[in-house]
């Protein structure tokens, strides 16, 4: 259960990766992960590839983190969600909202 | 006739003479065969010459009265009445038959009407299917298949009030951690403001000692230094209450994180199954609708198939019309044997002239043929196929 960060040198490109239950306990920290970066037109990776559950609230951050990536008219990707973490981006509709690579 | 009983009596005496010359040459077998071929040969001759007079005597027949004519009219009176009996019976059966076949037709005509009505029966049944297929009996129009199709959408709304729930639920976490930030602000500016408390208390206590090291000069200042203290002591108290406030502030705080927190909370694995069956319904609702497509085009296809076989039936209910009449035909020719019999019974040994009458009989079957073979010409029955012409029962 922990968010990592890693920002590119020119800071445009930030990879915001979990691991483990994405869930509410996660809130803080992931929106500290992101609030702080304010350049216009950042690209936010949200790396899902160790992330092994995912509730409602983990898909209410991903819509907030959108809501800010759209304020600096940036864009989030969705990257490498395992089979179980997938189903649920698709019933949430997420992949109609944002790119989901992997 | 005639020659049979010359015959028979010829047979007779040469039987009796075959016996009575055996019997005379019993003893004698040689002299025995010889007279047997003697006299079978003399009976061959007589038998011949009789032949060739019989003949002549037939030739004859019209000129000479050689023919017992109460015989002959015993003969046609027994032939007239052999034929009555049969014209009879043959009546008899024909009114059978022709009975049996407007039964049987009649009965056949009454299952085919019944074929229509179980068709027509069934037709409705697919009706009532195909109805219940396309409405489940609600005013708005729902089939099962927009059933299904409204779940899933509702399904999805339902996912969609989730999540923006949850969404707006951390946004508010967030406001919440803001004022979290807040309260701790004002934790800090508590405690500056305590610092001050105790630094004036500090203070009007030095003013205290100054107060009494003047004596009497100094005992007013005493009074207020003292009221300065006890401002302080009371600003302190007044500190510690706002800290005890905000501390319950800030576990009320905690008490909403909790609840947003399970707000926010909400497990996606029973929707995941609800998704899932929804998906297998759809595609269940999919198949059942094709599979009821596909029967009811099947029925719609036999049910012109099942028209044209009753179709088929009815026209070979046809039949009866030819056999009956075939039979009514028949009946003319009964009429005509019933006259070749009357004809018969008109022979009378008493009138006269058997050869005469026997010509005007010969006269009266002529007619009656040449009646029979007109009437033949122009039967009734025209028409000797089924496949011809059309009949409705119904």
């Amino acid at each position: 259960m922990t968010v990592k960060k890693l920002v590119s040198e020119d800071s445009k490109s930030v990879v915001i990766a979990i691991e483990g239950r994405f869930d509410f306990s996660l809130h803080q920290k992931f929106r500290e992960s992101y609030s702080s970066d304010n350049i216009s037109g950042s690209r936010f990776c949200l790396e899902l590839s160790k992330a092994t559950y995912m509730d409602s609230s983990a898909l209410g951050m991903i819509l907030l983190l959108k809501d800010h990536a759209e304020k600096l008219s940036g864009e989030v990707v969705v990257k490498n969600p395992s089979e179980s973490v997938k189903k649920i981006l698709e019933i949430a509709q997420i992949h109609k909202l944002m790119t989901i690579e992997g | 006739m005639f020659n049979f009983h010359i015959i028979t009596t010829i047979a007779g005496v040469v039987l009796a003479l075959l016996i009575g010359v055996n019997t005379l040459f019993i003893q004698l077998p040689a002299i025995s065969v010889v007279a047997t071929l003697l006299i079978i040969v003399i009976f061959f001759l007589l038998f011949r010459e009789h032949q060739q007079k019989f003949n002549a005597t037939v030739e004859a027949g019209s000129k000479n009265e050689l023919i017992d004519a109460e015989l002959v009219q015993t003969t046609f009176t027994q032939m007239s009445l052999l034929i009555s009996k049969q014209v009879v019976i043959v009546e008899t059966e024909l009114e059978r038959v022709t009975s049996l076949v407007r039964d049987a037709v009649g009965g056949i005509s009454e299952s085919f009407k019944y074929l229509q009505n179980l068709t027509a029966d069934q037709q409705t049944m697919i009706s009532t299917i195909i109805s219940n297929n396309k409405n489940i009996g609600d005013d708005s129009n729902t089939t099962l298949e927009s059933f299904v199709h409204d779940s899933s959408k509702t399904l999805e709304d339902f996912v969609g009030v989730i999540i923006t729930t949850s969404k707006q639920s951390l946004e508010s976490m967030g406001y919440t951690d803001e004022m979290v930030k807040q309260l701790d602000g004002i934790f800090n500016l508590l405690s500056q403001v305590e610092n001050i408390a105790s630094q004036t208390n500090l203070l009007a206590l030095n003013a205290a000692i100054e107060a009494a090291r003047a004596g009497d000069a100094g005992r007013g200042f005493s009074v207020v230094a003292n009221e300065v203290r006890s401002l302080s002591v009371n600003s302190t108290e007044l500190n510690n209450d706002i800290r005890n406030e905000i501390s319950l502030a800030q576990s009320i705080i905690d008490n909403l994180r909790k609840s947003v927190e399970l707000m926010a909370s909400a497990d996606m694995t029973s929707t995941l199954e609800a998704k899932d069956k929804v998906t297998v319904m759809v595609e269940h609702v999919g198949n059942v609708n094709k599979e009821t497509n596909n029967v009811v085009e099947g029925l719609a296809a036999l049910a012109p198939q099942i028209i044209d076989t009753v179709a088929t039936g009815v026209r070979s209910l046809q039949f009866e019309d030819l056999t009956c009449q075939a039979l009514a035909s028949l009946k003319d020719n009964l009429v005509a044997i019933e006259s070749l019999s009357e004809q018969l019974t008109l022979f009378d040994k008493n009138k006269g002239n058997c050869a005469e009458q026997l010509l005007i009989i010969q006269e009266n079957c002529q007619a009656l043929i040449e009646q029979t073979t007109h009437a033949d010409q122009t039967r009734g029955v025209s028409q000797s196929s089924m496949e011809e012409g059309e009949v409705d029962l119904f």
